[in-house]
């Protein structure tokens, strides 16, 4: 399947923006860039037909994590802002680019989107029970929330658990440290 | 220019308490001698508080957009099942509406309006929905999580739907709200207590003779 114009642009988009997050000096730019490229990845996986992941991106990556940022900035102090962008750090782009050549290897070995030969296929009987019988089985169309909240609800529930623990301890540690300070 | 001077070379990583630690004896000798000139926030002037301008813009368009996104927040959850979405992304939406009402309106009035026992509780009481939609199969003789028992054994007309979607509804969507909220007043909260030796009015203002842009800021 050839990439049709969206994608290029968007490839482009994404990557600029991936690029800028890294080059600019400004935290405030860094971290605007930075809901920029998530957007952009949002509307990638609404592109490649994975809406529930798009929505997460979208609410957690371009949301969420902006507002935080930018009221850790707020609250703290913004460095950096004599020039535009960093300076070129050699043994970090050296490095950075060893591991993207690296990475971008194995691409050539992946099966294209869709086909037949892909890994996914060489259990059918497993991956098409999920779509054919996840209606029967749990009583939802989205098959996406039947294998997260039924099919695997144990580790559903776990996760559930590691978040309200890692959110709680998160707000305790916090506390503690307004109260050492004062 | 100058107040690179020694540290030109590693000074990119940019943590305040890093600078602070490793740059005070090369400084003035105050504390945080880098933290000062760039100490102006990026939301607002005021020393006080530092993150809230009120502005008529921002409270407009909060007012009519906070409603349809916390509509759209519970429609994402409550119809999960059905289409694209579910309590994760429900949940983390109507976390973000409660951020965007606490940008435009200010953090401590939206703090006074939902206290930290609600937003912790909230959270306490999805994990408890979802353990109670776990155990509660148990007594009716199946096994942890096995909701088809709703319907066989205590007769809820589509049991398996029904509690499959109070875990959505009643468990990870609340869970997933409050900690984005709770993450959100812990950081606004957090830094008002750590940052207040040189956050205060007083100290900036007292080495502000070193850097001009600081003390066009202080000036008033």
């Amino acid at each position: 399947m050839a990439p049709g114009v969206i994608e290029l642009v968007l490839f482009g988009f994404v990557l600029a923006t991936a690029l800028a997050t890294a080059a600019f000096k400004d935290t405030l730019a860094t971290i605007i860039v930075f809901a920029a490229y998530s957007l952009g990845m949002a509307i990638y996986y609404a592109l490649l037909l994975a809406p529930d992941v798009a929505m997460t991106e979208a609410a957690i990556g371009a949301g969420v994590t902006t507002l935080l940022l930018l009221l850790t900035v707020a609250k703290t102090v913004r460095p950096g802002r004599d020039e535009v962008f960093e300076r070129v750090h050699w043994p970090g782009i050296l490095v950075a680019g060893g591991l993207t050549v690296a990475v971008l290897v194995t691409v050539a070995e992946f099966p294209a989107v869709g086909s037949p030969d892909a890994p996914i296929w060489s259990h059918p009987e497993v991956t098409q029970y999920y779509i054919a019988e996840a209606y029967h089985d749990t009583g939802v169309e989205n098959a996406v929330t039947a294998v997260l909240a039924g099919y695997r609800g144990f580790d559903t529930f776990g996760e559930a658990v590691v978040v309200f623990a890692a959110g709680v301890a998160s707000l305790v540690v916090l506390h503690s440290e307004v109260f050492t300070r004062e | 220019m100058s107040e690179r001077g020694p540290d030109g070379e590693a000074d990119d990583a940019g943590a305040p308490r890093d600078q602070a630690a490793g740059e005070q004896p090369a400084g003035t000798g105050e504390p945080f001698p880098r933290a000062a000139p760039d100490s102006r926030s990026v939301l607002g002037d005021d020393p006080s508080d530092g993150t809230y301008v009120e502005s008529q813009v921002i409270m407009s368009t909060v007012r009519v957009i906070t409603p349809f996104a916390f509509t759209y927040g519970l429609f994402l959850t409550f119809h999960g099942g059905a289409s694209p979405g579910g309590g994760f992304q429900g949940g983390a939406i109507v976390g973000t509406t409660v951020l965007m009402i606490a940008f435009a309106f200010g953090i401590e009035p939206t703090r006074d309006w939902l206290a930290n026992t609600v937003v912790v509780g909230l959270a306490a009481a999805g994990v408890a929905a979802f353990a109670l939609l776990g155990l509660l199969p148990i007594v009716g003789g199946g096994r942890f999580l096995e909701h088809a028992v709703f319907a066989t054994e205590f007769d809820v007309p589509h049991g398996k739907k029904y509690a499959l979607e109070g875990v959505e509804i009643a468990a990870i969507m609340p869970i997933v709200a409050a900690i984005v909220i709770g993450l959100f007043f812990a950081i606004a909260a957090g830094f008002v207590g750590a940052g207040s030796p040189a956050g205060t009015a007083s100290e900036p203002s007292a080495e502000s003779g070193d850097d001009a842009t600081a003390a066009g800021g202080d000036a008033e």
